[in-house]
């Protein structure tokens, strides 16, 4: 038995939410600061990342500051310091931070955060939707959406390897209750397997005092604009080095999960695409479809920002139909990953029909009775350019 | 795939009651999936448990919608929105002190097993705290888990009293056999 095979035998299976995956993910991480705000859905990640702390297993300077901007007002000069930075959010919270998720991606802080997708106010609600970590796209930082808690822990791993290798902040995003506080089997990779994978943060440029550099000086016209050209080229390097961190994972571990996943693909007359925990409700209408001979698929779109636009274009050039189903609401526009996917697939030759379903926002349940439902009126309306609401 | 809902009111431990079954499915070698949704988790308020047992990974993510078995834990909530989910199979184990035949003549047509969870908890020095003796007697309703790897479970992950929690369990599992022996017989 060689040393990997060795580290793979010593994976332990445990009974965990989608939260406690993450903190697991955190802890095997071995980030040296973890500013961190209590909110419901994710407060079970804070929980347990100041249990492994109190156990003596956690090795991070836990800072609570009053709020989740001063989180990541922490975050961000930890990170520029040449630490390896982690933090938990949700819902209001990432809103607060709003200003400085701006801040961060422009400094070139790797920070990696995760946040439980949760319904924002008003009205207050706890319920499982998107909108939040939507809500933030433009903001620079990469986005995961995760379907189950073994990807949660696999992705916060995944997410540090990339942020710190392109020189960008990361979010890894899993839907509050059917991930964030659903008990489920993960696999618990052992400390050795991610040192190998996750090898120390060293950054070239770092806050020292030593040897003296400065971030966020005032610039003229032509250095803001050169900035922002040199943000998007970190951007468009993400693709690679996230295929890069799925190969040495599913090297390391068995587990792999692409950018975007094909399910049952094959000859599709109708591709569903969506993010997040819909996608596990989203397989079983599938494979019902299929069993009833009808040539269904699914997409599922795991990396959001950057939007893989290519992968996208590649696996829907042909496809008749394609149906996406949006938990978030962009009032005035409709579901975002809809407006993302038509703009994505304009121009394609052998476009499919696009048609946008507004289904389980606010949480509402989706059953994978409900998607066959949907897949049936899609295959019988016309395609439309807004947003349909369904349920 | 076997589907259970636990209905209680927050603070009542139906969540950690939850948790605490698809820990002995998981221990007797089952996939589950267990998750709760509740009202922001304020006392009182209703909160339902989802749990799911199957042979294979569970996929799916969404709300139980129709139930094979059913734990309530205050007879006040056994109404339209938790009775929308059972079907005439659908097994329900109640925490309540009246009589199967009771609940036989207010819900005809529904597979109704009362469990004196309050009266088995006092006894045992648990007070109010009732999951326990609850979950004994749903784990004999549905014939799994096996009693010996819940009280396992129970004992390895009750903060205390761990003699009495097992004890409470084996009596609500003993108390619902009874039952399902004269309702045999």
């Amino acid at each position: 038995m060689n040393a990997r095979d060795d580290a793979c035998a010593r994976e332990q299976t445990m009974l965990l939410t989608g939260n406690h995956a993450v903190a697991w993910a955190a802890r095997l991480a071995r980030p040296q600061v973890v500013p961190v705000y209590p909110i419901t859905p994710q407060t079970p990640v804070l929980e347990q990342l100041t249990e492994f702390q109190a156990a003596g297993q956690f090795d991070a300077e836990v800072i609570t500051p009053e709020s989740e901007h001063s989180v990541m007002a922490a975050c961000i000069p930890a990170s520029l310091a040449g630490v390896r930075v982690f933090t938990a959010t949700a819902s209001q919270g990432l809103l607060l931070m709003h200003e400085l998720l701006h801040y961060a991606s422009g400094a070139r802080a790797p920070i990696v955060m995760a946040n439980v997708n949760r319904t924002l106010a008003s009205p207050w609600a706890f319920w499982p939707d998107q909108t939040d970590s939507l809500a933030q796209r433009d903001t620079g930082w990469i986005q995961f959406y995760s379907e189950t808690a073994q990807e949660s822990l696999d992705t916060v791993l995944h997410a540090f390897r990339i942020a710190e290798r392109v020189l960008l902040p990361a979010m890894v995003n899993h839907d509050a209750f059917y991930v964030s506080h659903a008990l489920e089997p993960v696999r618990v990779p052992d400390p050795s397997l991610v040192d190998a994978f996750l090898p120390p943060y060293a950054p070239e440029h770092r806050l020292d005092t030593a040897k003296v550099e400065s971030w966020g000086n005032v610039v003229t016209q032509d250095m803001f604009c050169r900035h922002r050209q040199a943000l998007g080229e970190a951007m468009d390097r993400v693709p690679d080095a996230a295929l890069d961190a799925d190969r040495a994972w599913r090297e390391l571990t068995g587990r792999g999960y692409g950018l975007v996943e094909d399910y049952r693909c094959d000859g599709a007359r109708m591709v569903i695409v969506t993010m997040g925990s819909m996608c596990g409700t989203a397989r079983e209408a599938v494979d019902a479809l299929r069993d009833a001979g009808e040539a269904v698929g699914l997409l599922k779109v795991r990396l959001f920002r950057p939007l893989p636009v290519t992968l996208l274009r590649d696996a829907l050039a042909g496809v008749p139909d394609v149906l996406v189903l949006d938990r978030d609401y962009s009032p005035g526009h409709g579901g975002i990953l809809h407006q993302e996917l038509r703009a994505a697939l304009y121009g394609l030759s052998a476009a499919p029909r696009i048609h946008g379903y507004l289904a389980g926002v606010g949480g509402v349940n989706v059953s994978p009775e409900k998607i066959v439902e949907f897949v049936h009126r899609a295959q019988a309306g016309d395609a439309r350019p807004e947003s349909v609401w369904v349920r | 795939m076997l589907q259970i809902i636990i209905q209680g009111r927050g603070g009542q431990g139906a969540q950690t009651a939850g948790n605490l079954l698809a820990m002995a499915f998981f221990a007797e070698g089952r996939q589950v999936q267990s998750f709760a949704s509740y009202g922001g988790a304020r006392r009182g308020t209703p909160v339902s448990s989802y749990i799911r047992v199957a042979d294979r990974p569970i996929r799916v993510r969404c709300d139980i919608e129709r139930a094979d078995a059913i734990l309530c834990f205050d007879a006040s909530l056994l109404a339209g929105p938790l009775l929308a989910t059972a079907g005439p199979e659908t097994l329900i184990v109640v925490n309540s002190a009246r009589t199967p035949a009771q609940f036989a003549a207010d819900l005809p047509g529904r597979r109704v097993i009362p469990v004196d969870g309050l009266s088995i908890s006092r006894r045992h020095g648990l007070g109010r705290i009732v999951n326990s003796a609850l979950l004994g007697g749903f784990a004999r309703a549905i014939a799994a888990p096996q009693l010996p790897v819940l009280t396992r479970v129970l004992g390895d992950e009750a903060p205390k009293l761990h003699d009495e929690n097992i004890a409470a369990c084996e009596e609500g599992y003993r108390s619902v056999e009874q039952q399902l022996g004269v309702m045999a017989a």
